[in-house]
């Protein structure tokens, strides 16, 4: 059953969009994802308008006051398991934003991020490949089926540091 | 053109004489200084005597003792600055809206981030500030540290009014909804399916980037005030160092000036394409979404060949430009525009004849021409409803005085022709970068500029894919900034909508809305 739900979880996430007071540079990105030259409908993944049947919660923006309240309201409708992307400079550390007077300065402050994506803004490659990243360590490979390599499990450990922050690793266990 | 431009300076001598102090040829047309009150005597006789007389901005500055006010006025082709000071120990001044219904959400911003007291106006309360903020602290005073400011606890709940009238449902649309890529909030009142009320929280995006930029030297400045918006970027750091450029009397190469205007059009193609293609979303038509956006993508590959980056191309530099075009790019770019040209006449077709885009569209959220000239709207909003503002036309900036193109005006008001006015706009921006590209002079891009900027102020204004962008940039002697104010063409579209809602059915709001090319994060700043 865990399997099942794995399989579903990973094969079609729905994800959430959520702006905390960004700039529409990766607002916009992530909108050309779902666009034809992008399409990343064509591996599951959906938008969804409703917190309620999300799986991933995108955030971009550098949180500003009056959106700090509103992202932790987002998150808390959301069900478990849940996984959080912070997409952008900003999201991730505030950017050049960081330090102004209405400006928390990143997700994490917040709540907690399970992947973060750089730059300002990510291409959107950059942000189809965090998600995926994030897909393939709910998705670990079992020990079972590759009992001829004992050496070179490696590989999936180091794709998830890559993609996954290390305050966000309950959560990772907890979807397995 | 320049008969104008007088005009209105000795129209507003002959009324006030002595009362005033009149600076021509100070800040674009002229500035006016005036003692508290003559303000509105000033105002009203440049009204009176011009109809497309309009507030396109008021700064709040801190000048020490005193708070000044300085209100921006556009009457058609001259730009008046008209300065008045309060003390701070009682910053009271009176009230423009008026005369002047367009000027609201100015006032509001002034008080709210500079304490400045407005007598008459009907709205109190935080603008963009967030409920927390505590009362009597206003970030754009010098004396206020960001780090300092100790924010109160939130209200316990967001009072949400309930109707008097039971027949009246509140409809509360954001901070997040699906229709808004961005975080704002509208509580739409409705009777039936019709909107009767519409009330604006804006501010969810505020981020303090004019205060930020009095902490950041000139060229940090170019890059920080470039991500206030991330769709009309370019135009944001254009119309800055345009203004850096005036008080520092640079002088920009010519083929700067050309390299600048295909910069400003390839932002204004893809800003476009991007409303066409919203729009179609918003009536649940998503296959024209689709379109746009897949048409779109290959401008956004010229914008990237020509400055490297897909989105903020950092460009603009004071004294040019920081990227030439290289000889061998230019067929590529222009197969590119003649590819999009050619699919031009398919949208217009869809746009033309498609039923169902006519009957969500047409006479959907219509403007007057004259309630277009009291809230000074600009941009395609004002294009559409019969005012011909183009800054492009009326204050030829960088090369457009050389280049030939149509300015579009469509006069029905609605919806239709708001997106009608973009649809033309696409050819005419492919128009201006093929001329440009053919006419571009040879020489240098950039000269080189000191850090340090000379003690003085200027306005610049720059026609955006939204509208008129307008900033206001004063100079201390340093290598930072004193104040820098930005009017973005989004603040002064959006009193037209709370316009045009009324009246309307509910399922009609997120059309009309889209229509004006909404961009919060530009509006919050």
């Amino acid at each position: 059953m865990t399997d099942t739900k794995t399989w579903a979880r990973v094969k079609s996430p729905w994800v959430l969009h959520f702006n905390s007071g960004a700039c529409n540079g990766c607002d916009i990105e992530i909108v050309a994802l779902l666009t034809p030259k992008y399409d990343v409908e064509r591996f599951g993944v959906k938008l969804e308008p409703s917190p309620r049947h999300a799986d991933v919660l995108l955030v971009t923006g550098c949180v500003t006051q009056q959106c700090a309240e509103r992202l932790k309201r987002v998150y808390d409708q959301m069900p478990q398991p849940k996984f959080v992307v912070a997409i952008g400079a900003c999201a991730c550390s505030g950017g050049v934003f960081e330090g102004n007077y209405n400006v928390l300065g990143g997700v994490d402050k917040v709540i907690p991020v399970t992947a973060y994506i750089p730059g300002c803004p990510p291409r959107p490659e950059a942000i189809l490949d965090g998600v995926v990243k994030l897909l393939n360590a709910l998705n670990p490979p079992k020990p079972k089926k590759q009992p001829k390599q004992p050496e070179t499990p490696k590989q999936e450990p180091a794709k998830l540091e890559a993609a996954v922050a290390h305050e966000a690793k309950p959560i990772i266990e907890e979807a397995k | 053109m320049s008969n104008n431009k007088i005009d209105i300076l000795k129209i507003v001598e002959s009324k006030l004489g002595s009362k005033v102090q009149i600076q021509p040829g100070y800040l674009s047309t002229g500035t006016i200084i005036t003692q508290n009150g003559l303000h509105r005597d000033v105002l009203k006789a440049m009204i009176d005597a011009e109809e497309k007389t309009g507030i396109t901005a008021i700064t709040g500055l801190d000048l020490g003792e005193n708070l000044g006010v300085y209100y921006h006025v556009h009457a058609d082709k001259s730009f008046v600055t008209i300065k008045a000071e309060v003390p701070k120990t009682n910053p009271k001044i009176q009230t423009i809206i008026d005369l002047h219904p367009g000027a609201v959400f100015h006032e509001l911003e002034v008080a709210d981030l500079l304490g400045v007291q407005f007598e008459g106006h009907p709205i109190s309360g935080h603008f963009v500030l967030s409920e927390n903020w505590p009362d009597g602290v206003y970030p754009l005073r010098k004396d206020v540290k960001a780090a300092e400011v100790k924010l109160v606890p939130t209200p316990p709940s967001e009072e949400i009014k309930l109707p008097e009238n039971e027949r009246l449902v509140k409809i509360i649309i954001g901070p997040q909804h699906p229709a808004l890529l961005e975080p704002e909030k509208f509580a739409v009142t409705v009777e039936g399916e019709t909107v009767t009320k519409v009330e604006p929280r804006i501010g969810y995006v505020h981020r303090g980037i004019e205060k930020a930029t009095e902490s950041h030297t000139y060229l940090q400045d170019t890059y920080l005030v470039e991500r206030i918006c991330g769709i009309c970027n370019a135009v944001h750091a254009c119309v800055f160092v345009e203004a850096v450029e005036k008080i520092a009397k640079t002088e920009v190469p010519e083929r700067a000036k050309y390299l600048r205007v295909i910069a400003i059009e390839l932002n204004r193609l893809h800003s476009h394409l991007l409303t066409l293609g919203h729009a179609g979303l918003e009536i649940g038509y998503e296959t024209l979404f689709q379109y746009f956006w897949r048409d779109r993508e290959p401008i956004m590959d010229l914008i990237e060949l020509t400055s490297g980056n897909r989105v903020y191309s950092s460009l603009m530099t004071v004294g040019g430009v920081r990227r030439d075009i290289r000889g061998t790019d230019i067929p590529k770019i222009k197969s590119v525009l003649k590819t999009l040209r050619g699919q031009l006449p398919f949208y217009r077709q869809i746009y033309e004849n498609e039923p169902t885009l006519k009957l969500r569209m047409k006479n959907v959220g219509v403007l007057s021409r004259e309630d277009a000239l009291k809230l000074s709207v600009v941009g395609p909003v004002a294009r559409a409803s019969g005012v011909d503002i183009d800054v492009r036309k009326d204050e030829p900036h960088d090369a457009y005085g050389e280049i030939p193109f149509k300015e579009i005006v469509y006069t029905s008001g609605d919806t239709w022709g708001r997106m009608n006015v973009r649809m033309d706009e696409v050819e005419e921006s492919i128009n201006i970068i093929e001329y440009a590209l053919d006419h571009l002079p040879s020489g240098p891009f950039r000269i080189p500029a000191p850090r340090s900027v000379p003690v003085g102020e200027a306005v610049a204004r720059i026609e955006a894919p939204r509208g008129e962008l307008f900033y206001y940039v004063r100079s201390n002697g340093t290598d930072k900034p004193d104040r820098v104010k930005v009017r973005t063409p989004t603040f002064a579209n959006i009193p037209s909508f709370l316009k045009t809602a009324i009246g309307e059915s509910i399922a009609d709001v997120p059309a009309n809305f889209v229509s004006l090319d909404p961009c919060f994060s530009c509006t919050d700043r």
